[in-house]
């Protein structure tokens, strides 16, 4: 295990080791390669808010961003019911997102909040959004000799956004099925919606098309709820496993985004 | 001074400051560690085993260094210390390998090859019956059957008005007692002592005996405080404790095997699947006239303790309702998984779930409240049990009933509930029979031994653990009041075989009524004498008079007194996921006169939530002879957010026989939470409902399927 | 590795192998038996320990996260004022049975109670929700934490 002092330095090391925060995911596995340690690092650690955007971070564990004043909403909706407390103080927004599990309950929150990556190495800088980070399970683009340093959440002005986990009990539970939503009205019309869906599918689910369908169709009196369904059905392939089945997951992943877009032409919260 | 008011538990100070000293806690000059190669095949011939070089200070140790018999001795003697030529669960113990670094000791043990022949395995109870397989157990997989009756069931069904049927069915649970079980074993001096987490000192003892072949002076067994138990320290750690055993004679050194968590999952005994069916003639009116029932049982892999917990499941297999004419039936099947064993309830759980489902079914075919039919057709002081024994004391059903209908608000729910789709509210009625079963308690021959010291103190000698329950503390209190001495005289600690007689085992919820009871017979003894220097009496357990029972013919008096209780469970569902929340549990409670009301409350709050996890949240499957959930991440016990609000109240019926008056609690209030929860989702959804866990997920298929 | 951290109150100074968990130094290394190992990863808080004031799993925590900070487990905790009262409370609410989760639970009420002196009974049941017990029910924890905060009031 080696420890940097500086995020220089541990770019200079980076290759051929797995990077080490919080450990929470890591420290359960076997990993035949070498830790870089680099929770403690203070250039990925911080929230600020910077010209109409929320920057956190890698290493900013899930307890600050619960703490945080400016940190958004529905973001904080989906770390709260992620593990418990004593895991929440350790893990980091950065080891969830590079974990890059279908399940990761800060992914639907941050696909909704069109969050984008920033990835470092020692001859580059790259800006990613986080759905073409992520490429199935625990796969992602990050680069052998690359880190995460921040994530960037632009500005989001929701009427309402949120986070749901259907999760194996109340506590320390990975999820079956989880959805992020949000929309905003203004003036009696649909002006932004979006959804995205966790653990259905290899990777987290959002459809910038049928979301346009979606607010182009606003206010639904002709079974465009049904046919949105339809579309979001063709989309998911959620899996039998330990925790619950396809069919289950299926069913409670539509019924989430039917029973959100429902509450939205109801005009409720 | 009344003995129910609680006092501050003896083992407090030390469990809150971190001192109490666990298995793995205790440090041995010397020690070796060991750990288990386990069979990954669910059945099988072992062909082969290939072992590296074992490097100098490490160990195997296999059936070839077991100095006695090969077999831990229960009520039988099938399961192996180690596989010798066959397999019959995935999990199953080969060797050991055993060496001063652990991990090194691991690495050792992945280099170990094992080749198997595999064997048709038998997975579920229908495999084990349909008889496509080769039998494991016998000839047809039955490890045990019985059955029993009275007057003319058949003839009823003819009679009856009205039949109604039903089959329901629950799943594998496991324990996870917050401390994985472990085992010391220390060889000294031609002596070998084991010291570890258990429930019945004198079982793994006996265990050792036969293993070892050696004379019982040469075999001691100590309790390490034990960090809960649950039925699944019972008869387990006579395993392990013959595995540490034989590992220390071979090595010369003190070993120690603690169990990894999830391999404490896959490896030790869960609770009996069942599949518990029913069929009962009714008349007009609603009155019972028959039932026939009949109970199967998952007992896995081998014997271990099925007889008796079959024979728990149908002495309780009416129920509490009354009927002239019954037939009930159990069996326990072998199949290719975990051996199941002893678990919080022994069987009854199972047996009520059935029964008090079915009840519900029976009000509803009537059209009347759960409630009102239940308590309208249950027995009452006098009438025949189950195996046509009589319940002599006070049934105080109605008592029962009507507090919990004040607590719960449940006629008025129930009626609400009723035209209002996604809530629903149910009721159960249930007994459980205090002390071993049958004809347990006679052939346990327990004694206890009662030792007034120089210094004056009193202390209790018997083989009853410690294990989070209270019994320390109970058993002390007892021996306080009957002798008028402050609590702070009374000595009690973890048993050793070396010094305490075998007072049996710690389970069947016989601790406070049965062991408490002879120590109060031993106190009156010890009265006249606390005058003398030193003084030790003994008191050996008797049947009280009354009793009738007949082993063979199953006829009787099963047990010698019962514990009451009746449950109401009110949940609502969530239409949109199938996620069920308990908006709230009720408990009324009859164990007599409690020895301490706050370790009581302890007993009836923590065993309604364990059943709570039973009826909703702990899933476990077999699939292809593999635990499914095996981790302690996806294996769901309740978490502090999964809790509902609880209400549990006392009515007290004092028992003459039992200390004070006290019954039996400790299991008592497992048994009657699955039907009513199983109850209330049925109304709440209008699915019917044949099993448990209620996941979402099975919510889903049954609105889907049928 | 060298590290240098504050254990119990005391600068401990150790060359440790940094991936070592500070679970298995706590039990092994410095003899200190009250931190409970239920199951290894996390997912049971029987190894729960206060790192710099934070509750965390010590069976998931490498000593290389441990170096330069402040760890308090149940055998420091148990010489506080805090300490006695939050005993005192867990004894009338019967909330100790086999107490192997209490070390752990005893910490999370510690942890709780410095953040959020008075909470509520949600609060409680979030601050304890990583922490799992199989004897109680949990009901009497949460009543002994409540009834802590109370009685306690003004410690925290």
């Amino acid at each position: 295990m080696v420890k940097p002092d500086t995020l220089q330095e541990a770019l200079g090391m980076r290759s051929g080791k797995v990077p080490l925060a919080g450990g929470t995911d890591l420290m359960v596995r076997e990993v035949n390669k070498e830790f870089l340690y680099i929770g403690h690092l203070p250039e990925l650690k911080g929230i600020r808010a910077l010209e109409g955007k929320i920057i956190i971070g890698s290493a900013t564990t899930l307890d600050e961003i619960v703490q945080s004043k400016i940190v958004p909403e529905v973001l904080k909706q989906g770390v709260k019911v992620m593990a418990s407390p004593g895991i929440r103080n350790m893990a980091t927004i950065g080891g969830n997102i590079c974990n890059s599990s279908p399940a990761g309950d800060t992914l639907p929150p941050l696909y909704i909040l069109d969050a984008s990556l920033l990835l470092v190495s020692l001859n580059e800088v790259r800006t990613v959004s986080v759905m073409d980070f992520i490429k199935g399970p625990g796969k992602n683009i990050l680069r052998e000799d690359e880190l995460l340093k921040e994530i960037i959440i632009p500005d989001m002005d929701f009427t309402y956004a949120g986070y749901r986990k259907i999760g194996t009990r109340n506590a320390l539970a990975l999820s079956k099925a989880s959805i992020a939503y949000g929309y905003k009205i203004e003036m009696d019309r649909l002006v932004d919606i979006r959804i995205a869906l966790g653990a259905v599918a290899p990777t987290p689910v959002r459809s910038k098309s049928i979301e346009e369908f979606l607010i182009e169709t606003y206010p639904w009196e002709n079974g465009e709820i049904h046919r949105a369904l339809v579309m979001y059905d063709k989309l998911i392939n959620p899996i039998t496993d330990q925790r619950s089945t396809a069919e289950y997951r299926r069913w409670v992943s539509l019924n989430l985004i039917k029973d959100f877009l429902m509450g939205v032409s109801r005009g409720e919260d | 001074m009344d003995i129910s008011k609680p006092v501050e538990r003896v083992d407090l100070l030390e469990k809150c400051q971190g001192n109490a000293l666990f298995v793995d806690d205790l440090e041995i000059p010397g020690l070796l560690h060991a750990v288990t190669l386990r069979s990954r095949i669910p059945r099988g011939r072992i062909k082969r085993i290939e072992v590296p070089e074992i490097p100098e200070r490490y160990w195997i140790v296999d059936y070839r260094d077991v100095p006695g018999k090969n077999s831990v001795k229960m009520l039988s003697e099938d399961m192996p210390f180690f596989a010798e030529d066959k397999v019959n669960y995935i999990g199953e113990p080969i060797l050991l390998v055993v060496g001063e670094d652990k991990e090194k000791a691991k690495r050792i043990l992945k280099d170990i090859h094992v080749e198997y022949e595999e064997i048709e395995p038998v997975f579920t109870i229908e495999e084990a019956l349909n008889g496509n397989a080769p039998p494991i157990y016998g000839d047809n997989n039955s490890f045990v059957e019985y059955e029993f009756s009275r007057g003319d069931v058949d003839d009823a069904f003819r009679k009856a008005y009205r039949i109604v049927e039903g089959e329901y069915r629950t799943g594998l649970q496991e324990h996870i007692y917050l401390e994985p079980q472990g085992m010391i074993g220390i060889y000294s001096e031609g002596k070998v002592r084991v010291i570890g987490s258990m429930q019945c000192p004198y079982y793994v003892k006996n265990a050792l005996v036969h293993g070892l072949g050696w004379p019982e002076d040469r075999i001691q067994v100590v309790q390490a405080t034990t960090g809960g138990g649950f039925g699944g320290k019972e008869d387990f750690p006579s395993l392990i404790a013959g595995h540490v055993a034989f590992a220390s004679i071979k090595t010369g050194r003190p070993v120690k095997l603690i169990l990894e968590r999830n391999e404490d999952i896959l490896s030790t005994t869960k609770r009996h699947p069942s599949i518990v069916r029913h069929r009962t003639a009714l008349d007009r009116d609603g009155n019972i006239l028959g039932m026939d029932v009949e109970i199967i049982l998952d007992a896995g892999a081998y014997i271990t303790l099925s007889p008796v917990v079959l024979q728990r499941a149908i002495f309780a297999g009416t129920g509490v309702y009354k009927t002239p004419n019954l037939r009930v039936r159990g069996i326990a099947v072998a199949t290719n998984h975990v051996p199941s064993g002893a678990f919080r309830g022994f069987g009854s759980p199972q047996a009520f779930f059935g029964v008090e489902l079915h009840g519900t079914n029976l009000s509803d075919e009537m059209g009347i409240s759960p409630l009102e039919y239940k308590k309208s057709v249950s027995v009452r002081r006098g009438d025949l049990t189950p195996t046509s024994g009589r319940f002599r004391s006070d049934v105080k059903i109605d008592e029962i009933m009507s507090r919990l209908d004040k607590l719960s608000g449940f006629t008025e729910k129930y009626q609400k509930y009723r035209d209002e789709k996604w809530k629903g509210i149910g009721v159960s009625l249930f007994f459980h029979g205090c002390g071993f079963t049958g004809d347990g308690e006679v052939r346990l021959d327990s004694r206890v031994k009662l030792a007034k010291r120089k210094d004056g103190k009193v202390e209790i000698l018997v083989s009853t653990v410690e294990m989070g329950q209270g019994a320390q503390t109970a058993l002390r209190k007892i021996v306080s009041h009957a002798l008028n001495i402050p609590i702070e005289q009374v000595i009690y600690r973890n048993p050793d075989t070396d010094r305490v007689p075998d007072s049996g085992p710690t389970v069947a919820s016989r601790t406070v009524m049965i062991v408490g009871g002879l120590l109060q017979r031993a106190c009156e003894k010890l009265k006249d004498h606390m005058g003398e220097m030193e003084y030790v009496v003994e008191e050996r357990f008797r049947m009280p008079e009354y009793v009738r029972w007949d082993q063979e013919k199953l006829h009787g008096d099963s047990y010698p007194e019962y514990s009451w209780g009746g449950v109401v469970v009110e949940v609502e569902v969530d239409p949109v996921t199938l996620e069920v929340k308990t908006s709230g549990m009720w408990g009324v409670y009859d164990v007599g006169i409690p020895i301490d009301e706050r370790i009581i409350r302890g007993q009836l709050e923590g065993g309604m939530v364990q059943a709570l996890g039973w009826a909703y949240l702990e899933k476990m499957d077999i699939k292809e002879g593999l635990l499914i959930p095996g981790t302690i991440t996806d294996y769901t016990i309740p978490t502090a957010k999964d809790v509902p609000e609880i209400v549990v109240e006392l009515v007290k019926t004092p028992y003459e026989y039992g200390p004070f008056g006290a019954k039996c609690a400790g299991e008592l209030p497992f048994v009657g939470v699955a039907p009513a929860f199983a109850s209330a989702v049925q109304q709440a959804t209008g699915i019917r409902i044949d099993k448990i866990p209620i996941t979402p997920e099975y919510l889903l298929e049954k609105m889907n399927g049928d | 590795m060298v590290i240098e951290f504050v254990l119990n109150g005391e600068r401990i100074k150790a060359d440790v192998n940094p991936e070592k968990r500070l679970l298995h130094f706590l039990r092994e290394d410095m003899g200190l038996k009250g931190t409970k190992e239920g199951c290894g990863e996390g997912e049971c808080g029987a190894c729960s320990v206060l790192l710099n004031g934070k509750l965390v799993h010590s069976c998931l925590v490498p000593l290389i996260m441990v170096d330069g900070r402040d760890v308090l487990t149940i055998e420091g905790f148990r010489k506080t004022e805090r300490f006695r009262v939050l005993k005192e409370a867990f004894s009338e609410e019967g909330a100790v049975q086999c107490g192997f989760c209490t070390p752990g639970m005893l910490l999370a009420a510690e942890a709780l109670l410095r953040e959020n002196p008075e909470p509520d009974e949600e609060d409680i049941k979030e601050a304890i929700s990583g922490n799992l017990c199989r004897c109680t029910g949990y009901l009497s924890v949460v009543r002994a934490i409540k009834r802590a905060s109370i009685k306690g009031r003004g410690l925290w």
